[in-house]
């Protein structure tokens, strides 16, 4: 008697979302099975690596992180162009640090005058990220949307308490929108809902359901990111078939297990092949369970997640 | 038919909290009438863990209420002394609310109930916390049962809570809540049961919350539920307790078989119970938004 395999019944897939503009454009999205489980459908764009670029130098971080980028960390634009050119970032995300009220609190206009300058330097999609603070980012965001007008940026982390105004910033000048919620899949379709009630059309959005790494609750992000695509594919959750984003460098590399020298804790082994397994581990966690865009920052942990992309898709 | 615990007589009100401090019985007797009004069947009395002083003001507030109705009390707190105190001096066979599972509690507890002949909710919270599941709901349904049946406690006198949590954390909690409802009969004939039916609307938006209360009642209620622990002020979950809405009560059944249900034919109000029984099955996911989409 033949065996016959259980198959999962879909009854939705996740919208496919053009990042970007001309023909370094990226396309994302289009899922109609669970991650990776090409025996049941199809993944028609596979997760893309967007690189992190900083809109100051970094101050606290790990020397491993800061090594790939020797020489260009005070000038964006050129570390950008490293990330593309010598580690092949297929997007770079702009993190605009340096406008946290609680630290340089750097203007709204001087922030938009750099992601101009960059957008007008690469080519591929360019992510820009603030600082959650609602009140900065709404005026940060507002700007730059103006002032980039048909850059076709992506815009976050944009959240409940924020997102008519930056909502309606990218609804004007069409740029599309990182949908922020605090990992709780209710609250993520809720923005979602609030934002398409705004108009942002569904392929100008994606969303974040907000991660973390190894050893900080990254389970928790992984549950709530697969109950998303479960609904969002069985259960005909139109209002969660997204695509997802997940910032998930700066929080690996924040943590205290990446920094501490192996001379303070010997148990805990190489300080630069410590930091660079856990981002790309907690990266492949997040593959696993959906992301569709990974904003990472090492290139030795960039080359390990695409590694393992290669080997789960190859035929 | 249901019966419904009013639930509004709480030491958490910014009203009633400092009336009940200041021994002051102007907005305690009124909250009680106007419960008694609303044509509830139980005041509950929530004095909360009153750690301090506790069984004064039980005795205070349970002789304050009595004053103006003879309404059948129902005591709420966690504190056995007070708890011990209202059972003294309430007029009519009252409810203790509640007793769980918790080893130093379940014993004292069941006491008190032989003792005074009172009716006593078994909160099916055990030694480990809130149960998981189904299935560790019954667990402690039976344990708790077979303690209070070995004291010479009656099942009728037992109204078992499963305990009812927010749609907006955990839907399997919220299911796990329903299968155990349709269990509980079966584990203990002639058990009664209750629940707190506003925790399934907890950190939903206010205005938006009877809609969820209203519909899970009509759910809870096919599962036969003996009562339930709600806002006295919403006209509308006293006429489902009562029978009075077959034409909600049909609609929502029909989505609780699975059954396709197309909104074309139905009234606003019987859409809304629609949406909500789809989000409280597990049909649809909760979001704040749930009546719009």
């Amino acid at each position: 008697m033949a065996l016959d395999i259980p198959k999962t019944r879909y009854t939705g897939s996740i919208k496919q979302v053009k990042l970007g503009g001309g023909d370094k454009a990226v396309t994302i999205g289009g899922e109609t099975a669970y991650p990776f489980y090409l025996f049941e459908g199809q993944m028609p764009n596979l997760p893309k690596i967007a690189m992190e670029v900083y809109d100051s130098p970094p101050q606290d971080w790990a020397e491993a992180a800061l090594e790939p980028f020797a020489g260009v960390t005070g000038d964006p634009v050129a570390w950008a162009k490293k990330c593309i050119d010598d580690y092949g970032a297929e997007m770079i995300c702009l993190q605009l640090a340096s406008t946290d009220p609680n630290g340089a609190d750097r203007g709204a206009d001087e922030a938009a005058a750099l992601v101009k300058k960059l957008a007008d330097a690469i080519s591929v999609p360019l992510i820009v990220w603030g600082t959650a603070n609602h009140e900065k980012d709404t005026e940060v965001f507002r700007t730059v949307a103006e002032v980039c007008q048909g850059k076709r940026l992506v815009i976050g982390p944009v959240e409940e308490g924020d997102h008519k105004k930056i909502g309606a910033a990218a609804l004007g000048y069409k740029h599309t929108v990182s949908a922020s919620t605090p990992i709780d899949i209710n609250l993520a379709k809720q923005l979602n809902i609030l934002l398409g009630n705004l108009g942002i059309p569904d392929d100008m959005l994606v969303m974040d359901p907000t991660v973390s790494g190894i050893g900080y609750g990254i389970e928790y992000c992984y549950s709530v990111m697969e109950r998303m695509r479960m609904a969002a594919l069985t259960q005909q959750d139109e209002r969660l078939q997204f695509p997802i984003i997940c910032n998930i460098a700066k929080e690996v590399w924040k943590t205290k297990e990446v920094k501490i020298p192996e001379s303070e804790d010997p148990k805990m082994g190489d300080i630069k092949k410590r930091g660079i397994l856990t981002e790309a581990m907690s990266a492949a966690v997040l593959l696993l369970a959906g992301a569709d865009v990974l904003v990472m920052r090492h290139p030795e942990a960039i080359r390990l997640v695409r590694e393992i992309l290669a080997e789960m898709t190859a035929a | 038919m249901t019966i419904l615990i009013g639930e509004n007589l709480n030491i958490m009100s910014k009203t009633l909290g400092p009336a009940m401090k200041e021994r002051n019985p102007g907005p305690v007797q009124a909250m009680a009438r106007a419960e008694a009004e609303a044509g509830i069947d139980y005041i509950d009395l929530n004095i909360g863990p009153a750690r301090k002083a506790g069984d004064e003001l039980m005795q205070w507030v349970v002789k304050t209420v009595q004053e103006v109705t003879d309404t059948p009390l129902s005591l709420d707190t966690t504190n056995l002394v007070a708890m011990e105190a209202g059972l003294k001096v309430a007029a009519n066979k009252p409810l203790m609310n509640s007793i769980s599972l918790q080893p130093d509690r379940l014993e004292r507890g069941l006491e008190l109930t032989r003792q005074y002949n009172a009716n006593v909710i078994g909160l099916l919270w055990g030694a480990e916390g809130m149960p998981r599941d189904a299935n560790e709901r019954c667990a402690l349904a039976v344990d708790f049962v077979y303690r209070a049946n070995q004291m010479g406690i009656p099942n009728e006198s037992i109204w078992i809570d499963p305990i009812a949590t927010p749609v907006s954390v955990e839907i399997n909690q919220v299911k796990a809540c329903f299968e155990f409802m349709s269990m509980l009969q079966d584990i203990a004939p002639g058990c009664k049961s209750t629940v707190g039916l506003s925790n399934i609307s907890n950190g939903t938006p206010a205005h938006l919350r009877p809609f969820l209360n209203r519909t899970f009642l009509i759910m809870l209620m096919r599962y036969g539920l003996h009562s339930a622990i709600a806002d006295a002020f919403d006209p509308e979950l006293k006429h489902i307790a009562s029978g009075n809405r077959p034409e909600m009560v049909e609609v929502v059944h029909r989505v609780m078989d699975g059954a396709a249900v197309s909104l074309g034919s139905l009234n606003e109000e019987q859409i809304r119970h629609v949406k909500t029984a789809r989000v409280l099955t597990g049909e649809s996911l909760y979001s704040h938004s749930w009546l719009e989409v």
